[in-house]
């Protein structure tokens, strides 16, 4: 057991390319730490230099009190998962298991004691003695995950470990992975591009963007003071919606309203006071976000303020059971700042900045919404839960300029 | 066109069924037929008769294998070739494969590996022919050793020779020691005799008679001999110096203080020999004969001579297909291994060998076939005088048919048996084909 620190990290390829830019982390001992990001964004890359299966090019990484940038892999005593599992296909699942046990001479009877105690814990029994091969999907994980909790590591390094199982495995295994570290205490490094798994495993998790961390914190944290739209973009889904917005003060009386497009949402005096540098922003243009759960049918909330309202067309209806989803157009400009552009583009490039003065926006309502397509619907928003931020930097505005990560 | 019919008819779809494949099957099998299962079956029976065909001798050729001395070196050499070839070449090839798996120039490098198979065996035989040559002047490979040689000391100064004076005793093999005991100061005179003539170059200087240096013993060591005689034991002009001749000085009891070795015109100095008596005494080294070249195509060596030429061409032929079975191997299980804890070593031994295991045996029994069957290599790097003791069944099969015996009733009978030879190592790589399908 052990904490693992990263000091200014990075991993410089060959042509030049940097996979990870002075990274700066620390995992507590004990701790699941989730690397999170979209693909291309240096997350395997920071895995796998704490394995030793990546060189460090610059920066210093410890895994408890020892500088093991030199150290191989093979001494670093850390047992990773796979995304393929990487079973030996040669080997039965009972000496796949004691691979590593064997390899540091462990007497026999140990191995043994340690190879049935591991494969209980995961429901492997029955299968010790087949080959790889022979076993489904979920059970291939399991075998993956017995090879490393057999070894007692100091920490334990996931990469995607789930990405490979269908839905509802992956979210059986989820739930299991999370119970079997919290027992073991093992740190954990996992990475995973679903932010989903992310933000239900996570003792706290680390957003990375092109090499660069972006935010780490807790799961909840991320979700409530993003610091920036890529971290608000990228956590919860569906994704906030971005909107280009006008903050104004009201005269005299010290409230404050966005506008978007012709339309106003006026700001509650807590949101003001929770995030006192939007004073410095009246009068600018800057880019709101709203979460589609902060969204509701008006007509099921029917104490909702006039002016706490948005209008918009309706043109697509996402019936999920639970809630349904609705994608409404408003009259309003997309935020179309380069950072938004990006943002889409680390998502996949799926959704498209609309041209003019139309805005695509997702809310995520209550089952009993009346709201159809092709008609038009009065959105209640929870203007408490409004998130904005610089259009320029990218920055979310909170207490003071200086907060924040890089960007 | 009947079976055309007849399909038409309820019922009738069986046959058609059955002819369809057969005539699919009918190119293939008619060449079967006439290439390999008539002459197959006609060589059994020929196997047989006599040489002239005429009479049936039942056994008799088969125990005509077992009897004979050139057949029974055939088998053993055969035996020979089964036990060690298979495994040098798929041990070479995977150790060439791992290798270029590595390095920066790794397809010139497999290329280079490769390009034999490109060549007839036959050729290649040829080719190691000539680089087999004993004459270091013609062979390359006696060439290559010659230099080594030649790096390490090689050949002395002269073959052979006799002293000029009673005061120097001794023979080529144990070399010559001057009696009389010498102190810094004195000179050594050390006259030899009966020296191949073109063995002292032409244009060597004449020898000095050595000048005293304190301190230091001197001498010169000469060929005592001129062309009308001359006297012996002295240096006299138009008698040449031995240059490149090994010198040693020893103690009273015989042990070596000093080495050194002459300039061309024979003169030596041993410096700074302090107190005390020596003797002078010309080395057994400078007498060794120079290297003349391993007898590769001779009766000896000749077996592993051919096999060498043909692992040269089979190696390229493992190490591509192992290094295809290779890169089919996941980097991530490997990886796997190393976060597991396994050195390099253990990594390819416990994961990478056994993950390649399937491919390994394929190259292996491969080669187990193609062994048994060696014949145009050898008959091209074997010389006739050496074919005896190069001798394979294949070999000796052609040999006693075709090569000049014509006794085609024992031939048949090799051919016979090395088919029987054949036989298990195919049924097992036809096992080993219907489990991996299966």
């Amino acid at each position: 057991m052990a904490e693992v620190r990263f000091d200014r990290v990075s991993k410089v390829y060959p042509d030049g390319t940097r996979a990870v830019s002075s990274m700066e982390l620390e995992i507590g001992d004990e701790e699941f730490m989730v690397l999170v990001g979209p693909s291309g964004c240096g997350k395997t890359t920071a895995l796998r230099m704490v394995a030793g299966l990546e060189e460090i090019s610059e920066g210093e990484l410890r895994i408890g009190e020892r500088v093991v940038n030199d150290v191989p892999s093979r001494d670093r005593d850390i047992a990773m998962v796979f995304q393929s599992y990487a079973l030996y296909p040669h080997l039965s699942v009972y000496e796949n298991i004691a691979f590593g046990l064997r390899l540091k001479k462990v007497p026999k009877d140990e191995i043994d004691r340690r190879v049935r105690d591991a494969a209980s814990v995961l429901d492997l029994t029955e299968w010790l003695k087949r080959k790889p091969r022979n076993l489904s999907g979920g059970q291939r994980q399991r075998v993956a995950m017995g090879r490393a909790i057999v070894r007692h590591p100091q920490a334990f390094l996931m990469d995607e470990p789930l990405s490979n199982l269908d839905a509802k495995l992956r979210v059986q295994m989820r739930a299991e992975i999370a119970r079997l570290q919290s027992d073991l205490g093992v740190t954990t490094i996992y990475v995973t591009h679903d932010q989903i798994e992310a933000m239900t495993m996570g003792d706290r998790v680390a957003v990375m963007r092109k090499g660069r961390l972006q935010q780490v914190a807790t799961p909840q944290e991320l979700y409530d003071r993003p610091v920036n739209l890529f971290v608000g973009g990228f956590i919860g889904s569906p994704a906030m919606n971005l909107v280009q917005a006008r903050l104004e003060a009201s005269d005299g009386d010290g409230s404050y309203a966005v506008t978007v497009g012709d339309q106003r949402l006026s700001l509650p005096q807590e949101l003001i006071a929770a995030r006192p540098a939007l004073r410095d922003w009246s009068g600018r243009e800057l880019v709101l976000g709203i979460r589609p759960e902060s969204l509701q049918d008006a007509a099921l909330a029917a104490d909702a303020p006039a002016d706490r309202r948005l209008r918009a067309h309706v043109t697509l209806r996402e019936a999920l059971g639970s809630e349904v989803d609705v994608h409404a157009t408003i009259a309003a400009r997309s935020a179309e700042t380069e950072h938004v552009r990006e943002l889409i583009e680390d998502r996949g490039g799926l959704e498209t900045l609309e041209e003019g003065g139309e805005t695509t926006i997702v809310g995520r309502l209550a089952p009993r919404t009346t709201a159809a397509e092709g008609e038009t619907v009065e959105l209640a928003v929870d203007t408490a839960a409004l998130h904005f931020f610089d259009p320029d930097s990218g920055l979310g505005i909170y207490a003071a300029q200086t907060e924040g990560a890089v960007s | 066109m009947e079976a055309a019919t007849v399909t038409r008819r309820r019922g009738g779809g069986r046959g058609r069924a059955r002819l369809v494949p057969l005539l699919f099957l009918a190119p293939a099998l008619i060449f079967l037929v006439v290439w390999v299962i008539y002459p197959t079956i006609w060589t059994i029976g020929r196997s047989f008769f006599d040489r002239d065909g005429g009479t049936f001798v039942w056994f008799d050729n088969y125990q005509e294998i077992f009897t004979t001395d050139t057949l029974l070196t055939a088998i053993r050499n055969n035996v020979i070739w089964v036990a060690v070839v298979p495994a040098l070449v798929t041990a070479i090839g995977l150790i060439f494969a791992v290798l270029t798996e590595r390095v920066r120039w790794s397809t010139a490098f497999k290329t280079a590996v490769f390009m034999p198979m490109a060549i007839s065996l036959f050729a290649a035989g040829v080719i190691w022919r000539i680089m087999d040559e004993k004459d270091p002047a013609q062979g390359t490979v006696n060439a290559v050793i010659k230099v080594f040689d030649d790096a390490f000391g090689g050949g002395g100064a002269v073959t052979a020779a006799q002293s000029s004076t009673p005061q120097l005793t001794g023979s080529i093999s144990s070399g010559f020691v001057l009696r009389t005991p010498l102190r810094a100061g004195d000179t050594a005179v050390l006259g030899l005799t009966a020296i191949p003539p073109d063995e002292i170059p032409r244009d060597a200087p004449d020898a000095q008679q050595p000048s005293a240096e304190a301190g230091a013993i001197t001498g010169t060591v000469w060929r005592d001999f001129k062309p009308g005689g001359g006297r012996p034991g002295v240096v006299e002009p138009g008698e040449q110096g031995i240059g490149g001749a090994t010198l040693e000085l020893r103690d009273n009891g015989g042990g070596v203080v000093a080495t050194t070795s002459s300039e061309p015109d024979g003169s030596f100095a041993f410096d700074d020999v302090g107190s005390g008596q020596f003797r002078v005494a010309i080395a057994s080294s400078t007498f060794t004969t120079p290297f003349e070249g391993v007898s590769w195509l001779g009766e000896k060596l000749i077996t592993p001579a051919v096999m060498i030429a043909y692992i040269w061409v089979w190696a390229g032929f493992a190490m591509v297909i192992i290094a295809a079975g290779l890169s089919a191997i996941s980097r991530e299980v490997l990886e796997a291994a190393r976060t597991d804890g396994a050195t390099e070593w253990q990594v390819f031994r416990r994961v990478t060998v056994p993950m390649l295991a399937p491919v390994l045996s394929v190259v292996f029994i491969t080669m187990i076939i193609n062994v048994l069957k060696v014949f145009d290599i050898i008959l091209s790097v074997a010389p006739q005088s050496s074919q005896d003791d190069a001798n394979v069944i294949a070999l000796a099969m052609w040999r006693t048919s075709f090569g000049g015996v014509n006794d085609f009733g024992l031939g048949s009978a090799i051919a016979v048996f090395l088919f029987l030879l054949v036989i298990p190592v195919l049924a097992l790589n036809i096992r080993r084909f219907k489990r991996e399908e299966g």
